[in-house]
């Protein structure tokens, strides 16, 4: 690709073009070429700027520069001043009109507003080379007080009053160490400053090096006088050039100034210090081991007692303080300790600075008051998390801490909580994390990070490391066994209790850490050979394939259809999924979620290239298969999750029935979804291959009312309850039995049964009609009466973000002027004669986070306020009606109304010859994950009466063989995914077309080309 | 003494080695001395085999045991030559999470080595490092002294091709 | 530089803040490039040169260059803050040494905050 310098981006508009831009932009295109600037400078003409009084207009980027009222004389002088000068041609710039930008003060910025300087009080504000601006600051001014108003006794108290603990890890109170060494006997002392900030993702000590050395060499100063010593180190990581070369100006400035050497400040005492420069080993932050180093030994721990502050550096008393520990000792002086004291918790004070990194919108230092909550943290200064994805967990402590998981988001931080909660304060390095991390891998990195720092001296840590470490890469590659977690939980209290030093005594807790709060996700890896996260590789192909529920093979037909060879690509859909034509249209795509294409530009539109497919290629034919097994299966609902059961069934030659209620198959496909999102010949289509194979569909048949559940039960060997959740929940409000008043899936279906009379005026909603809800059913139906003509409001009670319809649906209701009004819930519903005519709301705020990590809407007081509407549609959630099933019948239902599954299986009840899935197990969920749940109740189904009769397992006969082509860009380019074009909004009213256009051959051959085909090792 | 010096002058120049006696002079006595003077010597001869273990050893009077457990024993002594180019990559944490891994396993196919080797031509030295704190950029490989920030592993061949 | 006692500090705290204090004529604006690993990392270094040469260019003596540590925001570096007289001080974010031309001869010449490029005004609180 070629690489432009500069772009020019000059405006086409109609506006320009009438004031001479085309003559503009020849004498430009003339003079670039005559300066030979051609090869690096690109003339793109735009489209109007809406500057036309100004035109013909220039912006010049990158500089984003706007020159105005060009006239072709004035290009040379131009082109010689900005292009080749860099000098901006002053006349001709763009003036913006005076207006009142508001620009937010720090204080209105959530990342600064939420902090308290104390230790980075200094930060962007002095130069660190001069030490000057520090002592302008107050600098040294604590250290003044404490060389001459105060005893070394006093000194103790004031940082023991504080209630400063040590910010290195274990919290240890700063003057419990300095009292314990000012009391050793001794002429010789150390003052050790621990600047070798190990833990991956914490850099706060480095940045406090970097912006504010002589706060650090102040804290010493005044250690040295408390405990009577006279020679100190700095031991600081060599991987930070900047930070020694800049605590090296300030030792050398302090020097001078008399700050440090002899008879400081004309007082008499005497401190000097020296940086050692630390040689990349991650043990040498523990404190011994620390000591050890500076002795020019390998940085090996010793055993405790004799501790440092009686036998440490070369046998003599020492304390060792963490740069931040140190960096607030000056303020503590100079302001006391119930200033310092007077923020924090009970028993954590002053404020704790994080380095927050990881997947969060602001990466930064943070300083906030100790108990500061978790999700203030990542939400309100680290602005949560990028690209629309959830927030996972927090590491806290680097590789000897642990995970803070979404549910403990309102868990203030301070040293007790996050002991409690399986982590460790540890320095302060706070890593956010999304949904995309899997924490067998997150182990199995601080495991291995573990294992290879470990100094070897003593065993649990060396071996012990080492075993757990085999038995977590067994676990991320598919080899774990059952009980690894028990041996790994085992051997993590082992290596606790035993090892020499910090690192091994923490080492195991990452690992108890992940296994408390994602146990479900080590079993999937056991067990299922499944990483949910699809981060560990050694498990799939892509991860868009093992993301899929029913793992379509994405990148194979992605390839075909590349290739052009559309009918293959169909054959290569059906084989995973009978409703691939549905899916291009509804699915939640969770695939496209993991696309690695992401972390270049956008994922792959498999969604539409999977529609794409069934568009343009002809559908492959179907046979009736022969009934050859005599066991009959009943399927009750003949939604996705029940004719995906009807047609495996019937694959492997049984007799299958389905009962639906509804006079049309295809559950919420049929009645849910409005046919503008799914046209009704598209889903027809695909349930009709489905009779063909030999399924009898029987509409309106309700199992107890039109049939008896007896007879069901009698007739057929096996029965499999896929119900679905065709039940509004309710408001719980006054007023919501009133006419005009619908449930979500109620209304939805009403409308998809009596489209005509809906869109010819014989059934109405009234012109202002509010939705209350933020799921999918909240946004078809209000797609629905918008369609109708009415005027639209969503009522939600959270925010956008917290919506759980999908992205795309909202995007388009808002497209077709649906309002949606954020924090506001209905309290009342009013009416005449019986008939609603006003829903009376309350504004929320949002309080706390809830487990699923949303902060919880709380109803203001005082704050309701009425709409005046026709119609409420209350979309907030929906429920199975399973009342069709005796209580008798030892089908086991719980508090959700969901059938329960038995112990250990994934599709059969309590009642072995009942087998249950999609929605009326799981409440509302996905189309693709009722397929889902129907293939394997199929499995389920076949195999318990195969096992039952003493058979060998089904095999499936074998599959036509499909190549799957190769072909990859030789230079891959950033380009964006391909729209779906659509629909315009005005066509869309009172009528039920289709909105999605789907992809021209073109555009989709385009797109697939995209696809970086990570099932393919090269 | 004869042989040491032989040994020395196969790999370093008669400079080279000056340089190495006068940083084990200025230290000679210092308590501790060991980690700065091999730090010193590494970076005026790139690296630290045996010879120059041996040299350390005797000019400071300790074993030479001592020395080599040492130079194991800390990552950043290496007893073998560099490549010209040194390609750290960072597997903090935060770069880890943002996609550092597959950074790594792109890096590892471009060059052709593994971890902690120097490719044939002596061109570069792949080594991966904990965390260099800059972690606002990640995930980052430092070239040399440059940071390549917010890297994308589809980039990563453009990136080494500007090093020759 | 001789050897301070305590009442030099005071005397030292009153001359940085004359000195530094902006006025008219000598010390009319006051640039700060923020420098800590994150910030030279993302360009900060090219963005102090092109400053330091952009005034030099320019001719003017009344605009200071200085540097500082790192202002906590690392995901938005390189960032600078302006000070003029009289003004509360802009702080700009993801600069490059186009922006820092433009805001040289836009903002510290003739006055026109570049609202675009800008992070926020005034200063952190501390207590």
């Amino acid at each position: 690709m070629k690489v432009f310098r500069s772009h020019l981006l000059l405006c086409g508009g109609t506006g320009c073009h009438a004031t001479g831009s085309l003559e503009v932009k020849k004498a430009l295109l003339a003079e670039l070429d005559k300066r030979g600037l051609s090869d690096e400078i690109k003339v793109v003409e735009t489209g109007c700027n809406g500057f036309c009084a100004m035109g013909p207009i220039m912006v010049v980027y990158p500089e984003g520069i706007i020159y105005m009222l060009i006239k072709p004389e004035d290009i040379p002088e131009l082109v010689e001043e900005h292009l080749i000068k860099g000098r901006l041609l002053e006349r001709l710039l763009y003036k913006e009109p005076v207006t009142e930008e508001v620009i937010p003060t720090m204080q209105e910025i959530p990342f600064f507003a939420h902090q308290e300087l104390r230790v980075l009080r200094n930060r962007g504000l002095i130069d660190p080379e001069k030490i000057d601006e520090y002592i302008a600051r107050d600098g040294y001014a604590g250290m003044a007080k404490a060389l001459t108003e105060m005893t070394p006794e006093e000194i103790v108290k004031t940082v023991l009053d504080s209630g400063l603990r040590g910010r290195g890890g274990a919290g240890f109170p700063a003057g419990l160490k300095w009292r314990f060494a000012a009391g050793s006997k001794g002429d010789v002392k150390y003052v050790l400053c621990n600047a070798d900030e190990g833990d991956p993702g914490a850099f706060m000590d480095r940045s406090v090096l970097e912006a504010d050395p002589h706060a650090v060499l102040e804290g010493m100063v005044i250690a040295a006088r408390a405990i009577g010593s006279h020679y100190g180190y700095i031991y600081c990581r060599a991987e930070y050039p900047l930070a020694i070369q800049r605590l090296n100006i300030a030792i050398d400035q302090a020097k001078e100034y008399g700050l440090l050497g002899e008879n400081i400040l004309d007082t008499g005492f005497d401190f000097d210090l020296e940086v050692y420069q630390g040689a990349g080993a991650f043990v040498c932050g523990e404190e011994t081991a620390l000591m050890t180093s500076i002795e020019g030994r390998r940085g090996m721990p010793r055993p405790r007692p004799p501790f440092p502050a009686i036998s440490g550096l070369w046998q003599k008393p020492s304390i060792l303080n963490n740069v931040e520990t140190l960096a607030n000792i000056g303020q503590i002086i100079l302001n006391g300790s119930e200033w310092y004291a007077s923020i924090g918790t009970e028993r954590s004070k002053g404020t704790k600075v994080f380095a927050l990194t990881g997947d969060v919108n602001n990466v930064g230092l943070v300083e906030v008051p100790m108990g500061t909550t978790l999700g203030t943290i990542v939400y309100d200064i680290g602005g949560g998390i990028p690209k629309g994805k959830k927030f996972k967990a927090v590491q806290l402590g680097g590789p000897s801490g642990g995970m803070l998981p979404v549910e403990h988001l309102n868990a203030g931080v301070d040293y007790e909580t996050v002991a409690e909660l399986g982590a460790i304060m540890g320095s302060g390095g706070m890593i956010a994390m999304n949904e995309d991390m899997c924490p067998v891998d997150m182990a199995r990195f601080f495991m291995d990070f573990c294992q290879d720092e470990s100094c070897g001296k003593c065993t649990p840590c060396r071996e012990g490391t080492k075993r757990m470490l085999e038995i977590l890469t067994n676990i991320c590659e598919g080899r774990g066994q059952e009980g690894d977690l028990d041996l790994l939980e085992d051997m993590a209290g082992i290596i606790k209790d035993s090892a020499l030093c910090g690192l091994g005594q923490t080492a195991p807790n990452p690992v108890l850490s992940t296994i408390r709060y994602f146990r479900d996700e080590y079993e999937a890896h056991i067990k299922d050979k499944r990483c949910p996260a699809a981060v560990c590789t050694a498990l799939f192909e892509s991860p868009c394939q093992h993301t899929c529920p029913v793992e379509m093979d994405i990148p194979s037909y992605i390839a075909l259809v590349q290739a052009e060879r559309f009918e293959d690509a169909y054959k290569l859909l059906l084989r995973t999924n009978p409703f691939p034509a549905v899916c291009g249209r509804v699915c939640d795509h969770k695939c496209q979620s993991k696309c690695r294409r992401e972390t270049l530009d956008e994922p792959i539109a498999i969604k539409f290239l999977k529609r794409f497919i069934t568009d343009n290629a002809s559908r492959p034919g179907v046979d009736a298969v022969p009934v050859t097994r005599k066991e009959k299966i009943a399927v009750i609902g003949a939604g996705p999750a029940g004719l995906t059961v009807a047609r495996d069934l019937a694959i492997r030659g049984y007799k299958v029935v389905v009962f639906e209620e509804l006079p049309e198959a295809g559950g919420m496909l049929r009645y849910g979804i409005p046919a503008y999102r799914l046209p009704r010949n598209i889903l027809a289509g695909e349930i009709d291959d489905i009779r063909t194979l030999g399924v009898e569909i029987r509409c309106n048949t309700r199992v107890g009312r039109d049939i008896p559940f007896e007879k069901v039960n009698e007739e057929f060997d096996y029965v499999y309850l896929a119900s679905g959740a065709h039940k509004s929940q309710r408001m719980g409000v006054e007023g919501e039995d009133m006419d005009g008043v619908f449930g979500g899936v109620e209304f939805l279906r009403d409308f998809n049964i009596n489209e005509e009379a809906w869109l010819n005026g014989e059934k109405t909603l009234g012109s202002r009609v509010s939705v209350i809800g933020g799921g999918n059913s909240a946004i078809d139906a209000a797609r629905c009466a918008v369609r109708l003509g009415a005027d639209v409001t969503i009522l939600y009670r959270r925010l956008r973000q917290d919506m759980p319809a999908a992205e795309e649906e909202i995007q388009a209701a808002e497209h077709e002027g649906i309002k949606i009004e954020y924090l506001v819930a209905p309290t009342n519903i009013a009416g005449e004669n019986g008939k609603v005519s006003g829903i009376t709301c309350q504004k929320m705020e949002l309080g706390d986070f809830d487990r699923s990590g949303r902060k919880r809407p709380v109803a203001i007081e005082g704050s309701e306020f009425t709409l005046s509407v026709d119609a409420v549609i209350a979309a907030i959630g929906q429920t199975p009606d399973v009342s069709f099933v005796p209580e008798d019948s030892g089908v086991s239902i719980n508090k959700w109304s969901c059938f329960d599954l038995a112990d250990g299986s994934k599709s059969q009840t309590t009642d072995a010859r009942f087998f249950a899935g999609g929605d009326a197990v799981t409440g509302p969920d996905t189309v693709i994950e009722a397929i889902a749940a129907g293939h394997q109740a199929a499995q389920d189904i076949d195999q318990t009466i195969r096992d039952k009769n003493g058979e060998l397992p089904y095999e499936a006969p074998p599959e036509e063989k499909i190549d799957i082509p190769l072909m990859i860009e030789e230079e891959t380019e950033e380009r964006p995914q391909a729209r779906m074009p659509e629909l315009d909004a005005l066509s869309r009213k009172n009528n039920l077309t289709e909105v999605e256009l789907g992809f021209s051959k073109e555009e989709a051959i385009k797109e697939a080309i995209r696809c970086l085909r990570c099932d393919v090792e090269i | 003494m004869k042989a040491e010096n032989d040994d020395l002058l196969k790999e370093f120049t008669p400079e080279q080695i000056a340089e190495l006696d006068g940083i084990i002079e200025r230290h000679k006595g210092e308590p501790g001395a060991l980690i700065p003077v091999l730090e010193e010597a590494q970076m005026a001869l790139g690296y630290l085999p045996v010879p120059v273990q041996k040299r350390v050893a005797g000019g400071l009077n300790l074993p030479l045991s001592r020395v080599y457990g040492v130079v194991t024993f800390y990552s950043f002594f290496t007893m073998t030559p560099r490549g010209k180019h040194t390609c750290r990559i960072c597997l903090g944490t935060a770069c880890y999470v943002r996609g550092g891994k597959k950074i790594a396993e792109t890096l590892e196919k471009e060059l052709g080595i593994k971890e902690g080797e120097t490719t044939e031509d002596r061109m570069f030295t792949y080594e991966s490092v904990r965390c260099l704190g800059a972690c606002g950029l990640a995930p980052v490989v430092v070239m040399n002294e440059d940071v390549h920030g917010r890297l994308k592993a589809m980039k990563i061949k453009e990136m080494l091709s500007e090093y020759n | 530089m001789a050897k301070i006692k305590i009442e030099d500090l005071k005397k030292i705290k009153d001359k940085v803040k004359a000195e530094t204090s902006l006025r008219a004529g000598e010390r009319r604006v006051k640039v700060t490039v923020h420098m800590g690993t994150c910030g030279i990392a993302s360009g900060a270094r090219e963005v102090l040169d092109t400053l330091i040469s952009e005034i030099e260019e320019a001719g003017v003596t009344d605009v200071v260059a200085t540097t500082s540590g790192c202002m906590g925001l690392c995901s938005r570096e390189p960032e600078i803050t302006v000070e003029i007289m009289e003004q509360e001080p802009i702080i700009y974010e993801y600069m490059d040494t186009n922006k820092m031309r433009q805001v040289f001869r836009r903002h510290i010449l003739n006055g026109e905050v570049q609202t675009p490029f800008v992070l926020a005004k005034g200063a952190e609180r501390t207590k």
